[in-house]
């Protein structure tokens, strides 16, 4: 290129980029951005998929049997389905039988019951990391889905699963129907088509997605065949993982929405009356799991109550998440059915004390105290939460002697039962109280009460009866009774319930994201 | 000339070996479980005993090499265990962001950095010299984390001049994938908004990851034209009473410029390599997120990959800058 030439190119390039913010200026309010560290995206295929960056980009491309509305997580409304029967069977199961709406794909063909089967039946021969939702949860096999005719579906379950726990599980990404034609025309050597599903979607939802550029932006767009078009028509998740970047990107109007916002940042965001600072529920809790194994330190229950009573969660809440979190010291956490908010140790030194004591401990104890890298959920970084609990058992005689490897690392420890007192956090698989009660209270279910090597009848026979029965009020009162027994015997010390500080531009109007990750993107507006 | 390219691609191919064979082992000796990294903390033992056996994570690690090698030699890198693509596409897809911000750093390094070395030598022990070396001591000591957050904050945040974190106004369209480097994809497209403001986006990250080779190259170019410039051959050009403007450009310059050579061909490996923080903080979809990515979660082909990829680029790169030796100075000769 001459020189002359070269100055050209620059001057149209300037004059160019000039020119593309007013261009830019009236895409903008159909266009909502959003920032984020979605690097746990892996797949979009929603009967893959197992993260919980995908849950609102699948929620709004598939439309499930059923769903919950908005933040609501109480009881489940109509999605493809408009209605649905639960009948008995002869061998003590169950039957669910759904009536399904008019809906067509993104390609233009209709919703039918042979989609619906062929999705189910997909999830449980794919085998993929949320299978066992269906196949060990649902006790679902293929087969156990049938189209009755072209608008209705039956499913049937075996004996001893709730088909309440599987309505309340059909709503997450792994109950999303797809087009079965379109998918089957891209299967690639066996694959049920998974590959082409992370660069194209086939479901019924408002949206469809365009475009997923690895590492820097999922893109979604309008599915022409959705009878209610909604108001934003390009949804953009941009890859951002850096708190400060969202704050920056957030105050320029480059993005409309940051998921990032550190806890300081948050707070000054709730002055700020450009932006309006969301606090969304979540159902994760951090914890610690103290091994309770015969010849753990933890054995004697009297020596975890001691800790129970010696962690500040006062503290920890206003001082390391300013704020953000709700205290909670049992199983199952604030927005699920049965949820007990009640509080069963007051932070009371003396009374920990006393129990070590009791516990032939007067004289202290150390133990291994095992942290991930980086941040706790929450967003508090692991470390300074280990800090102020090493010093909060420091004061009772318990040596906490903090190691702290990558999450990866730590969980491998700890699915081996080899740690001794872990800083570790849990949300439940499916938002019903038995997505907890079971892995957390349940040996048999080689979850977290298994990985601190607590075997406890009595908490295995009350999940499992909570987990059986069909009606509301008697599993309400059996969650009571088990969570009050696993707060008070239990190899946990809750410590939070973090709240998901969510930060957006005062433009934005119409956002909320449920306790479940779930965002309504059709009932999201941005002004001018 | 071509035994001497022969001879170092033989060289090369060792090279890059050695550093697969390394990075194999040590991520191999790791006391994690990549297959229990992959599932998530929710997941039972008998999916991650089923995950292992799927992705042969249960072979002794000899095995596991061996597998490894042949399909090496196919040309197949392997699947990523948490994108569950092939290492390559993902490759594809990360590199040239990478690529693209390291040019633009190398591109500020040289506009900078070359002149004021050149000038500071010119001026040694004046208040310009002077200047030039205050200012490399700082730019190369300054760690780049706190420049981008400063740099992000003085231009985007309070100044308005440059754009945030990304790579494109995300109102705007991408152009067709050709090459992957935004600002070249949107030039062969002739979409020159996207041009525009994919190039106003590359501007502060590259100057950020470029502040310390400009640091660096500064010192480098001034040490060497002093060296050049006290030779007996400038002092004769000078009595012959040439011009000063063609003493430095024709004659100190062109010596001046091996060693600079040298030091900006790792510099440019160094840069490809060390761009982690940089994407991080401007939110750029680059290698270095991608690795790091991969790293924590134990995505031990995805690492392999990138090592191997970062291995050859930069043996690529000392070749290259070995071949231009001889460019810069006839008296080099490959035998």
């Amino acid at each position: 290129m001459s020189r002359p030439r070269v100055l050209w190119t620059l001057l149209i390039a300037l004059v160019a980029t000039l020119f593309s913010f007013g261009a830019a200026q009236s895409a903008q309010q159909q266009t909502l951005v959003i920032g984020g560290d979605w690097t746990d995206l892996i797949t979009l295929d929603p009967g893959v998929a197992y993260e919980f960056s995908p849950v609102p980009i699948l929620d709004n491309t598939y439309q499930r049997l059923v769903q919950f509305q908005g933040t609501d997580l109480s009881h489940v409304v109509p999605d493809a389905a408009t209605s649905w029967d639960i009948a008995s069977t002869a061998d003590g199961g169950s039957t669910i039988t759904f009536h399904l709406a008019d809906a067509t794909f993104s390609t233009g063909r209709p919703l039918t019951a042979a989609d619906v089967v062929w999705s189910f039946d997909r999830v449980i021969q794919i085998n993929g990391p949320s299978a066992f939702l269906f196949t060990d949860v649902a006790g679902m096999k293929v087969g156990s889905t049938k189209a009755l005719d072209d608008h209705t579906v039956q499913l049937t379950l075996p004996k001893g699963v709730n088909p309440q726990i599987v309505l309340n599980m059909l709503t997450f990404n792994i109950g999303g129907i797809m087009d079965a034609t379109e998918v089957q025309k891209h299967v690639d050597a066996n694959d049920y088509g998974q590959k082409w599903l992370n660069d194209h979607s086939a479901g019924s939802g408002p949206y469809m997605l365009d475009r997923w550029d690895r590492g820097s932006q999922v893109v979604l767009v309008v599915n022409p065949h959705y009878p209610k078009p909604p108001a934003i028509k390009r949804i953009i998740l941009r890859y951002m993982q850096e708190s400060n970047a969202q704050r920056t990107a957030l105050k320029s109007g480059e993005i409309d929405i940051a998921y990032n916002f550190t806890p300081d940042a948050f707070k000054e965001a709730e002055s700020d009356p450009s932006l309006n600072a969301i606090k969304t529920d979540t159902f994760q809790m951090a914890y610690l799991g103290m091994n309770s194994g015969p010849n753990a330190p933890f054995a004697d229950n009297r020596v975890r109550d001691a800790v129970r009573y010696a962690i500040d969660q006062d503290g920890i809440i206003n001082d390391l998440l300013a704020g953000l979190g709700r205290k909670m010291q049992t199983i199952i956490p604030y927005g699920l059915m049965g949820a007990d908010t009640n509080v069963y140790f007051p932070h009371d030194l003396e009374k920990a004390k006393q129990l070590m004591a009791e516990a032939g401990k007067s004289g202290g104890m150390s133990v291994e105290f095992l942290i991930a890298t980086g941040a706790c959920t929450g967003g508090v970084p692991c470390a300074d939460l280990a800090a102020k609990i090493q010093s909060d058992l420091a004061k009772i005689g318990i040596t906490a002697n903090i190691k702290q490897t990558t999450s990866a690392q730590l969980y491998t420890i700890y699915r081996q039962q080899a740690a001794q007192l872990v800083l570790a956090a849990w949300s439940p698989d499916y938002p019903d109280p038995n997505g907890n009660a079971s892995p957390l209270a349940d040996y048999n279910a080689k979850s977290l009460a298994w990985r601190n090597d607590w075997n406890d009848a009595t908490a295995t026979k009350l999940a499992t009866e909570a987990a059986t029965s069909t009606d509301p009020a008697t599993r309400k009162e059996l969650y009571a009774q088990l969570t009050k027994y696993v707060a008070e015997n239990g190899p946990f010390a809750m410590l939070y319930q973090p709240v998901y500080p969510i930060v957006t531009s005062a433009k934005v109007q119409g956002f909320a994201r449920s306790a479940q990750g779930d965002v309504d993107y059709t009932a999201i507006t941005k002004l001018p | 000339m071509l035994a001497f390219l022969l001879r170092r691609i033989g060289y090369l191919i060792f090279v890059v070996w050695g550093v697969g064979f390394a990075a194999f082992f040590i991520s191999h000796v790791v006391p994690a479980d990549p297959a229990a990294a992959a599932l998530g903390s929710n997941a039972r033992p008998a999916q991650i005993e089923a995950y292992r056996e799927k992705y042969g994570l249960d072979l002794p690690v000899y095995q596991q090499y061996l597998r490894y090698m042949v399909n090496l030699f196919q040309g197949d890198l392997g699947n990523s265990l948490r994108t569950q693509r092939p290492i390559l596409s993902d490759l594809r897809d990360f590199f040239p962001a990478t690529f693209e911000l390291t040019l633009g750093a190398m591109f500020f390094a040289a506009l900078f950095g070359v002149p004021a070395g050149v000038i500071a030598a010119l001026y040694q022990d004046r208040p310009i010299d002077l200047g030039v070396r205050s200012l490399a001591l700082v730019g190369g000591a300054t760690p780049v984390y706190w420049l981008a957050i400063l740099a992000l904050e003085l231009f985007h945040s309070r100044l308005g001049w440059l754009p945030g974190p990304g790579e494109l106004n995300p109102y705007l369209l991408e152009p067709h994938r050709v090459t992957g480097m935004l600002v070249v994809d949107a030039a062969l497209a002739g979409e020159w908004q996207v041009f525009g403001s994919a190039v106003s986006h590359l501007v502060l990250p590259a100057a950020v990851l470029g502040a310390f080779s400009t640091a660096l190259l500064a010192r480098m170019v001034r040490s060497a034209m002093l060296e050049v410039l006290s030779q007996d051959y400038v002092r004769t050009a000078r009595a012959k009473g040439l011009a000063g403007r063609v003493v430095v450009f024709k004659h100190a310059m062109r010596n001046a410029a091996l060693p600079v050579l040298t030091v900006m061909g790792s510099l440019l490996g160094s840069l490809l390599t060390g761009a982690v923080l940089t994407e991080t903080i401007f939110s750029w979809p680059g290698i270095g997120s991608y690795a790091t990515s991969s790293a924590i979660g134990l995505d031990f082909p995805a690492v392999m990959g990138v090592t191997l990829v970062a291995g050859l680029v930069y043996s690529l790169i000392n070749l290259l800058v070995d071949v231009l030796y001889g460019v810069f100075d006839p008296r080099i000769t490959y035998a």
